[in-house]
């Protein structure tokens, strides 16, 4: 597979609040193949967000490189072709949207890339089709749930037809319900469009539907791989300060206490399955 | 929410009648000119025609007349006040002395001011309400995005000022319910906001203002990062979703609008003003 990007290497520091230099990524080397749906967690302060930010230019890197689609984020001319290959969504929906109307908050992006009016309706009820939101398009954001924000923002994204969405933490402001409706929905975008997609999170429950893994700590990559084979690694997983799914936390405490089943449980029905199987 | 009951400017009821369906500028064009002739009215005849007009207008739009007066009562105290300022206040050398009290005296001068000075604040309120009851905020900043792009010629920015307004307008009832947020946790941890006298309340309003700045300030720039990341780079390259077009009812509108205008410079031109 051909990564879409390509990060080398990449070092990035910050001078913090009372004046002390800040290692918040410490030569990080990584690649995003396209079509996948990989999975970036770790603990706050980890360094995940500001990776995230290098990919669609919005931090660029002190030392080290990062390739997005062939091209070099730290070149300033590059910066406008990145951003409209690579969308991103923040955590708060309340602090992203702009408009008071569902479909003119979602029409900004394409607005912005100066797209002629005929593309930029048809963008518009594209993105809205895609996300079942076409019943909102006249509602204020402020009427809806947060979950439906949530959903308002990535059409808002999907609306300028990026290659690839990086979403930062999208579901730590919504209540379970909004996190299944948000988790699903982006599940679908990648598989139906294509879509390749970075899901930073700290819900492990999420990264167990996600193509690979990455897991960071103290601004470097400790772990990497499919979640299959990474949370085999109980205890190299919580001693990086992360939980493990739920079904997997409770295969391992059982596979403690003695039970003969296989390492690489990830989901309940798996869970159900072994347990049914057991002589 | 109630912060923003019986409060009717800025409102917006949604509609179908005649006036809904104007364009935005239209709207607006209209009540700036009403607005510009109220402030060189001097006569009765004149107020009682603008009357007649607004409240024409009222009824087309299908507002119901008990909301339309709602708005007024919280500004009761102070047209009352306004009034009476004038009629104590306001003379003129050949003014006729009503009644004294003290050191003032009101003249019928006062009375006549103080009357013409509280109608034209009551039609100003009257028209700026109509025009937002009947136009969303969002085709209003449109309209106004339109009428005042003529002085990009001249430098100003208007989509970037226009696009600070839009913004503005989303994050009035955000900022408004964190306010909301703020006041039921200060009263949570034992601040009694309806105690003590006047300057004891409003020394209790600063540490709610403090966090409500705070948190304002951070919203803004995590929305930086955000219109940025959607590749917001001012407005020079924009296009826009929807644009304006004027129809028949804004020709129609604009007719009325000059034989309005031309009944009350009419009126202003041969009434003689009481004062």
């Amino acid at each position: 597979m051909q990564p879409i990007i390509e990060v080398t290497d990449l070092t990035y520091m910050y001078r913090s609040g009372s004046g002390k230099n800040v290692l918040a990524l410490n030569g990080v080397t990584m690649q995003v193949y396209r079509g996948e749906i990989l999975a970036i967690t770790g603990q706050n302060g980890s360094g995940k967000s500001t990776l995230a930010r290098h990919f669609n230019a919005l931090l660029t890197p002190k030392s080290g490189t990062v390739i997005v689609d062939g091209l070099s984020v730290a070149d300033k001319k590059n910066t406008a072709i990145i951003r409209r290959s690579v969308g991103m969504v923040f955590q708060n929906p309340d602090n992203q949207l702009v408009s008071s109307v569902v479909e003119e908050d979602i029409a900004f992006g394409p607005e912005n890339l100066g797209l002629p009016q005929a593309e930029i309706v048809d963008r518009v009820d594209w993105a809205l089709e895609s996300l079942n939101l076409g019943a909102y398009r006249h509602r204020s954001p402020n009427s809806l749930s947060e979950g439906q924000k949530q959903l308002v923002a990535i059409a808002g994204v999907l609306a300028m037809k990026p290659q690839c969405i990086i979403l930062d933490e999208p579901t730590a402001h919504l209540d379970p319900k909004g996190r299944c409706e948000v988790l699903e929905n982006v599940l679908r975008l990648n598989r139906d469009e294509g879509i390749t997609t970075i899901l930073l999170t700290h819900f492990m429950n999420e990264v167990v539907h996600c193509d690979r893994m990455i897991v960071m700590d103290q601004g470097q990559i400790k772990m990497t791989g499919t979640p299959r084979d990474l949370f085999k690694l109980a205890d190299q997983i919580k001693a990086l300060g992360l939980d493990l799914p739920p079904a997997s936390q409770l295969a391992h405490g059982l596979k403690l206490k003695g039970l003969a089943l296989p390492g690489n449980i990830l989901t309940l029905e798996e869970l159900v399955n072994s347990l049914c199987q057991l002589p | 929410m109630e912060l923003t009951k019986n409060i009717t400017l800025g409102v917006y009821l949604p509609g179908k009648s005649f006036i809904h369906r104007l364009d935005p500028r239209t709207k607006i064009i209209a009540s700036g000119i009403i607005i510009s002739l109220l402030l060189i009215i001097r006569s009765y005849p004149a107020y009682g025609v603008v009357f007649l007009f607004v409240a024409a207008a009222v009824l087309i739009a299908g507002i119901p007349a008990g909301y339309a007066f709602s708005g007024f009562k919280p500004m009761l105290p102070v047209l009352i006040f306004m009034w009476i300022f004038q009629l104590f206040l306001y003379s003129s050398s050949d003014a006729k002395t009503l009644f004294s009290w003290w050191i003032f005296s009101a003249t019928d001068a006062g009375f006549h001011m103080g009357a013409l000075v509280t109608l034209r604040v009551i039609f100003l309120f009257g028209v700026t309400t109509l025009l937002t009851l009947t136009t969303s905020m969002v085709s209003l900043t449109d309209g106004l995005e339109s009428l005042l792009s003529p002085l990009k010629a001249i430098g100003l920015p208007t989509q970037e000022l226009v696009m600070t307004m839009v913004i503005a307008l989303r994050f009035v009832l955000i900022l408004a319910e964190e306010l909301d947020k703020i006041i039921k946790a200060q009263m949570a941890r034992g601040v009694a906001f309806d105690r003590g006298n006047f300057i004891q309340k409003t020394k209790k309003i600063f540490p709610v203002f403090l966090p409500l700045f705070i948190s304002a300030f951070k919203r803004a720039e995590e929305l930086i990062i955000a219109m940025e990341a959607r590749s917001y780079t001012g407005g020079r390259h924009r296009t826009k979703m929807k644009t304006l077009h004027l129809g028949r009812v804004d020709l129609e509108a604009g007719l009325i609008m000059i034989a309005f205008t031309a009944l009350i410079i009419y009126l202003i031109l041969i009434t003689v003003p009481p004062i």
